[in-house]
């Protein structure tokens, strides 16, 4: 499944934002318009390395639809930021 | 009662398992358990029933967790910086699939470089296979790494 949402928190000691779910799926609109542009650009690429097309993008596709779990959280001088993907 | 308890204990009843094992059995269908109650009955199925197969019973990990705890001297910040990353290993099994789309080309290289860096690696030689493999047994990788000489970094590396 790719991921769908992004939620961002971020904490300062004197300020504490609420969760930002940021909707990744709405990414699709540009991705679809601009789909033919990408897939060239993928293909030429593939094909300046010598490397299977259809394989590139499996292996493209298989990193965007892993990505859901992926959480991220760094602590530093009472800042926090809190990455997820959904 | 729900189909895998009431299988668990046909197989109990059946004798293809002993008590100690359906209790096991029965902890692993609690909801907080990882270990699937369904692998554990499969490999104990047409087993002697003594208990040795506790070393084929392994949940397998989801997530890599990266945990760094820097001290201030390292970051130049007041207090320690923590640093916690939580990665499917579906994400690392795709990451790992990047390395069949290395040229052939740079494969030479790249070889090269790497063993000039103490790393005498051939990267043709490393099949998708192998890299399934890696990941397998990065399951049972943890590293512990902690600072020396009053540095209290610590870096922990598991899978969970």
């Amino acid at each position: 499944m790719t991921p769908n949402i992004a939620v961002v928190r971020i904490e300062t000691p004197h300020w504490r934002s609420i969760p930002l779910w940021i909707p990744l799926f709405l990414l699709w609109i540009p991705v679809i318009l601009l789909s033919p542009i990408l897939l060239l650009v993928i293909v030429g690429l593939s094909i300046a390395g010598r490397v299977d097309p259809l394989r590139a993008l499996s292996v493209i596709w298989g990193i965007v639809c892993s990505l859901p779990g992926t959480n991220v959280r760094v602590t530093s001088e009472g800042t926090k930021v809190v990455v997820r993907i959904l | 009662m729900n189909e895998n308890r009431r299988q668990i204990l046909e197989m109990l009843a059946a004798g293809k398992i002993t008590a100690d094992e359906a209790e096991r059995l029965l902890s692993a269908l609690e909801p907080d358990s990882t270990v699937s109650a369904r692998t554990y009955a499969h490999t104990s199925t047409g087993s002697s029933g003594n208990g040795s197969q506790d070393s084929n019973v392994k949940a397998h990990a989801k997530y890599l967790r990266v945990l760094v705890e820097a001290d201030p001297s390292m970051t130049g910040m007041k207090g320690p910086t923590t640093v916690n990353v939580r990665v499917p290993m579906k994400l690392l099994r795709a990451g790992v699939r990047l390395a069949s789309l290395i040229p052939p080309q740079a494969h030479e290289q790249l070889d090269e470089a790497l063993s000039r860096h103490g790393v005498p690696l051939t990267l043709s030689q490393i099949k998708p296979e192998n890299l399934e493999e890696l990941i397998d047994h990065l399951e049972d990788l943890t590293v512990d790494v902690d600072g020396k000489d009053g540095n209290n970094t610590k870096v922990r590396v598991f899978c969970e």
